[in-house]
């Protein structure tokens, strides 16, 4: 072993003998990644094309004519939670850019150590028809059979928000604290208030960042499994429930692949059209 | 004057106290909801508050032989060994990452962060139908299986910046000195990233214990870790059950994390919570 190492060392470079070292060392961790990970993700998009008919687009015909109100709803859900989020991280963010006030800096954090499947748990408790907030607001209101917003699509959409906001707050925060205070005082210098220096200066500098953060939220969003099986509606429900339904119930991988690979596609497909908006702004 | 100064200071007051309250309540209620309800004997609307408080279902949920013991067992053997293969894995990896010339180094670190771009339900899914292939569904090798592959890409991107951190300058002084590469290694580089090698464990700990979606396709309902148990007794309507487990579950994440926080960047923060 050592002969053939000190041959494939001469062989490279003194730099390509190093090499060598880094690929044996990283070798572990991309065999662990290629077999739970990479395998398992092209077998999704090659099995979405496989049905009992042969290879083509069946399982996509059925996805669709079965799934199409849900496709819709996924993408409703989740474009609505995306633009929640932005404006909620936004204010708080900007808010904090400028005015210390260490309780808020402190308490908007802590949904981020929640895990999803306890935030669902915690929503559900909360949000029921007799739940804890109901019940507060028929103490004060003194009306006392209001509408729960567990199981409607607003809970589904209150419950991602409490869980997701906290991660984009903190990454454009991040951001909005690394534009430097000159830039910031020139436009209130030159009139600008505080609320018009956030969006037309800060913001703009911001843009890789806020795109990350809506990137991250956007997907752990549409792929979230436990939040909608805990507080959604049972019709009509997100992706994930579909594909694990169709899997639980019928052992139909086809068409819970298809459905997998539309989500992809979502996923892509927004990123690009963000993109492509991006980059028409910045010709113009 | 004086009584305008007095009128802006109270206005300003009552205002922060009212954003107090509500961002409070927003942010804490569905969370104390569910502390309450742990303890909560007795609790029929429209009640604001339990009837009867307790601690039966702690008692019950912590005494020996109970179904939460048995589980909070299972969780944490998990959680160790995927721990211990995470850090195997990832701290050559991250060193290599770190320090060497590697070819398409680029398509690597986007390769190590692919599993946080797309949806990872479609993978799971599958991992489940390879595995019925090796019969590692239903089993702990298999769930172990599937957090590894979760965790490893915190402990890589952890592993990665915890090593960057470090100033060649030192490792060249002890080879200079004759140490060589490995002994550097082990005696200069590894104690310096000890901090980080530390809080990427606690990190793929946490992770491991509360994770749920790949232990629901590939382990349940044979393994039962303690999310699986939660989920289910919240479905059951169990309530006081499936608030205990939730608390439970928190306790760890909360407190490590608020100890933690000061070493996480912001990257590995997005992690948090599966």
């Amino acid at each position: 072993m050592r002969c053939f190492l000190e041959k494939m060392r001469s062989k490279f470079s003194t730099d390509g003998g190093n090499q060598l070292y880094g690929i044996l060392l990283i070798l572990p961790a991309l065999l662990v990644l290629a077999l739970l990970y990479i395998y398992p993700l092209f077998s999704s998009i090659v099995k979405s094309f496989v049905s009992d008919q042969g290879i083509g687009l069946h399982n996509y015909q059925k996805a669709f004519d079965l799934y199409w109100v849900d496709v819709l709803y996924t993408i409703g859900i989740t474009v609505i939670t995306l633009l929640i989020v932005f404006m909620i991280a936004v204010i708080v963010a900007g808010y904090l850019r400028f005015k210390r006030w260490p309780f808020l800096n402190f308490i908007y954090r802590l949904p981020l150590f929640i895990p999803f499947l306890i935030a669902g748990h915690s929503m559900r408790v909360f949000l029921a028809p007799h739940g804890i907030l109901n019940t507060l607001l028929a103490q004060i209101t003194g009306i006392s059979e209001l509408p729960g917003l567990a199981f409607t699509w607003i809970g589904l959409v209150l419950s991602f928000v409490w869980k997701q906001f906290p991660l984009a707050t903190l990454l454009i925060l991040g951001g909005f604290q690394s534009v430097e205070d000159s830039y910031i005082e020139a436009a209130l210098n030159l009139g600008s208030n505080k609320l018009r220096a956030i969006w037309e200066i800060i913001l703009p500098i911001c843009r890789p960042t806020v795109l990350v953060a809506m990137v991250l939220t956007f997907v752990s969003t549409i792929g979230c499994l436990t939040i909608p099986l805990l507080i959604g509606p049972s019709k009509p429900v997100m992706l994930p429930i579909d594909m694990s339904f169709r899997i639980n119930y019928f052992g139909d991988w086809g068409v819970a692949n298809a459905l997998g690979v539309i989500s992809y596609l979502i996923v892509v497909g927004l990123s690009f059209y963000y993109l492509r908006y991006m980059l028409k702004k910045e010709e113009t | 004057m004086q009584n305008i100064t007095t009128l802006k200071w109270w206005r300003g007051m009552v205002l922060r106290t009212i954003g107090i309250v509500l961002i409070g309540l927003i942010i804490c209620g569905p969370l104390a909801g569910t502390l309450l309800w742990s303890f909560a004997e007795k609790w029929y609307w429209p009640n604001v508050f339990p009837q009867e408080i307790g601690v039966k279902y702690w008692q019950n949920a912590l005494s020996g032989q109970s179904q939460v013991m048995e589980s909070l067992g299972i969780s944490i053997t998990i959680a160790v060994i995927v721990v211990l293969a995470a850090t195997l894995i990832s701290v050559p990896a991250g060193y290599a990452l770190a320090r060497y010339n590697l070819p398409w180094k680029r398509i690597l670190l986007v390769l190590f962060l692919m599993p946080q771009a797309f949806p990872q339900l479609p993978v799971f899914i599958n991992m489940t139908s390879i595995f019925y292939r090796y019969n590692l569904v239903g089993t702990v090798k298999g769930v172990i299986a599937v957090h590894l592959v979760i965790s490893l890409v915190y402990s890589i991107w952890i592993a990665t910046s915890t090593f960057k951190s470090i100033p060649v300058s030192l490792e060249e002084a002890a080879i200079n000195l004759g140490a060589n590469r490995l002994r550097v290694f082990f005696r200069i580089t590894l104690p310096l990233a000890a901090p980080g090698i530390i809080a990427s464990s606690i990190f793929v700990f946490i992770t491991s214990l509360d994770e749920f979606t790949g232990t629901f396709f590939i382990g349940a309902p044979f393994i039962q870790t303690l999310p699986i148990l939660m989920y289910t007794a919240s479905m059951g309507y169990n309530m006081q059950y499936a608030s205990v487990i939730a608390v439970l579950l928190t306790i760890p994440a909360l407190v490590f994390m608020f100890i933690l926080e000061r070493f996480l960047k912001v990257e590995y923060i997005s992690g948090l919570g599966v």
